[in-house]
């Protein structure tokens, strides 16, 4: 029988992280909400193999970036949120923070859906080029070079963010 | 610049809102998806999972699988497999009357063929993509190529199904959410005189969270199903199969209420009194099953013009759970999951029987799927997902002639819709090699059958 204490478990403890994974890719917390929902829903279907060889997480995280990418592909390759939620900044300089803050999402919301997916998955979840490719069910040069041209996208609006400068650094790998 | 963004992005999620996830209802969508992912596993908006699971079942034996060795019970009443189709021949068995090939869906959005109308026309829809940044639809004349570009339909963007394709006018439905997660459908309605878009939604019919069975019936209303009891999950979820996935054959079936709109009244909201599973029209009559996805029931046909009634046993086969249902020509078409066996061999049916109860034929093979009547009933299409038989299938019921339309299956779905007389649209796969999708394309195909 499927084990359903077990994977609700998972899903309690995942969920967070999954969703503010989603949120960076779709800058909306409430569809992040959704993304993560329908990628829980198909680890669920896949329960009963998943504990049998491991991996939950690894597959919660594909599952949620393809519904991403899947809605993405559906809907505009190009949508972007509307604008990106609040943000409940706090700190000393909450005005540049926000604006920054803002300034990722909306360069973020610029970039078409899979570079996103590869910045995010890349550089927030901190999986390496091969992870990624494999994630995305693409080769790692695509991976490379989807980031590297998001990298210089979002190089191009951050430079001129109220938080100053990035620094240039190349890109390593 | 990268730990800068890194330090950026956990900054811009350090404080999320509050998140209204639900355990249980997780679970539940769960295990209503483990039913309903086996009628559209292979859609274009299918899992990169399920696309997966289904090909790689069959993959290392390209062999079709012998249902008598794995234990599969033989149907009751005349049955087929797929071991005797031969493939079809263009020019002989139909005509090929448009095609458009998709290269590469995986890096962006495409063109489909949402249907047919009436008169002949393909209602070509081209998607979103990076460089044509709006959702378009056109009709397509196969005969000459030219497009008729329509105005911006209301909800654009949203995923559409076409329920009519008339002379006169074209509807459109998709699902829009209530203040949760619970849909009801809406419609999008071309005049095709004035060219002009008009929405009709109706507020107080009932919205739920399932998928429900949409379509217009022969008083151009829209009828559609509520769910009032979904079918119950054992304890603990459904037991695993031999092949490792949930195994739900022989389940209790869901039942909803229906439910008749009119098209020009979003007042005009009219609770059929019938408690009904799948439910189609046949000219004037309409007929339905007591429940579905799981038992069937009885099949009931009602005469709208006259209120005579008449109902039968189909005899589905006893863990045969039913997924999808079609009426056309005095024929019922129910496609059927009725479990999986050894080596994850399924025995997957679709069963059609006429509108009195008489078995007509039974299709039956592993992965056998979406059983619908076209050409007014006269033909029965379905679709194949094993490695070694997978394409879409033409059932001619006269000759009893069975015709393999292409081979493979593409995970995209890139032609369906209504079409008109002797029309039917099938999707072969395309473009290069992909992990997750098999194929990074797909072919769009609109044939008419040589009779």
């Amino acid at each position: 029988m499927r084990d359903e204490a077990a994977f609700v478990e998972f899903a309690q403890s995942a969920r967070d992280r999954l969703r503010r994974t989603a949120y960076l890719m779709c800058g909306d917390w409430d569809q992040a909400s959704d993304f993560v929902q329908e990628g829980l829903v198909r680890v669920y279907v896949r329960w009963p193999r998943l504990v049998r060889n491991g991996g939950e997480l690894a597959y919660a995280r594909k599952a949620v970036t393809s519904a991403f990418l899947d809605h993405a592909r559906r809907r505009s390759s190009t949508e972007r949120p509307q604008e990106a939620d609040p943000p409940a900044a706090s700190g000393e300089d909450v005005a540049a923070a926000v604006t920054t803050r803002a300034a990722l999402m909306s360069a973020l919301a610029d970039l078409p859906p899979r570079q996103r997916a590869c910045v995010v998955l890349r550089y927030f979840e901190d999986l390496s080029v091969a992870d990624t490719a494999a994630l995305l069910g693409c080769t790692e040069g695509t991976v490379k070079s989807q980031t590297s041209r998001a990298l210089f996208s979002l190089r191009a609006v951050l430079d001129d963010s109220p938080s100053g400068d990035l620094s240039e650094g190349a890109v390593s790998w | 610049m990268v730990n800068e963004l890194r330090d950026l992005m956990r900054d811009a999620v350090a404080s999320p809102p509050h998140d209204h996830g639900d355990p249980a209802g997780l679970v539940a969508a769960g295990r209503r998806r483990v039913r309903v992912r086996r009628t559209v596993a292979v859609a274009a908006t299918s899992l990169a999972a399920g696309a997966i699971a289904l090909s790689s079942v069959a993959w290392l034996d390209p062999s079709a699988p012998d249902p008598a060795a794995a234990g599969v019970p033989h149907a009751d009443g005349p049955t087929i497999s797929l071991s005797g189709a031969r493939p079809a021949v263009v020019g002989t068995d139909y005509r090929e009357l448009a095609t458009y090939t998709n290269e590469d869906l995986e890096s962006d959005n495409g063109e489909y063929f949402d249907g047919v109308t009436d008169d002949g026309l393909v209602l070509l829809r081209e998607g979103a993509t990076v460089t044509r940044h709006r959702e378009r639809f056109a009709l397509l004349d196969p005969a000459t190529g030219e497009k008729e570009w329509l105005p911006d339909r209301p909800g654009a963007g949203q995923q559409s199904w076409a329920l009519e394709l008339g002379e006169d006018r074209l509807v459109l439905m998709r699902l829009v959410n209530d203040d949760g997660m619970a849909v009801r459908p809406e419609v999008d309605v071309l005049d095709r005189t004035s060219s002009t878009w008009r929405s009709v939604r109706w507020p107080t019919l009932p919205a739920q969270d399932d998928f429900p069975t949409v379509r217009i019936g022969p008083d151009g209303r829209v009828w559609a199903t509520v769910l009032t009891r979904p079918g119950r999950v054992p304890d603990g979820g459904w037991p695993v199969g031999p092949d490792g996935e949930a195994d739900d054959a022989d389940a209790e079936g869901s039942v909803g209420s229906l439910w008749s709109m009119s098209i020009t009244d979003p007042g005009d909201v009219r609770d059929e009194g019938l408690q009904v599973g799948d439910f189609g029209f046949d000219g004037d009559r309409l007929v339905w099953t007591d429940s579905s996805n799981g038992a069937a029931g009885d099949v009931h046909v009602r005469d709208l013009s006259t209120g005579e009634e008449t109902s039968f046993d189909p005899r589905l086969g006893a863990r045969c759970n039913l997924l999808g249902l079609d009426v056309a020509g005095g024929r019922i078409a129910m496609t059927q999951y009725c479990g999986t066996y050894d080596g994850g061999v399924r025995d997957d049916r679709v069963q059609v029987v006429t509108t009195e109860g008489e078995q007509v034929v039974t299709v039956q093979a592993s992965g056998v799927d979406g059983g619908d009547l076209v050409a007014g009933g006269d033909y029965l299409t379905l679709t194949a997902y094993d490695r070694a038989t997978g394409g879409t299938y033409l059932y001619d019921f006269e000759d009893g002639r069975l015709l393999r339309l292409g081979e493979g299956i593409s995970s995209w779905s890139v032609a369906t819709g209504p079409t008109p007389g002797d029309q039917l649209l099938w999707t072969t796969p395309a473009g290069r090699k992909v992990a997750t999708f098999g194929r990074s394309g797909a072919t769009a195909h609109l044939g008419e059958i040589i009779r």
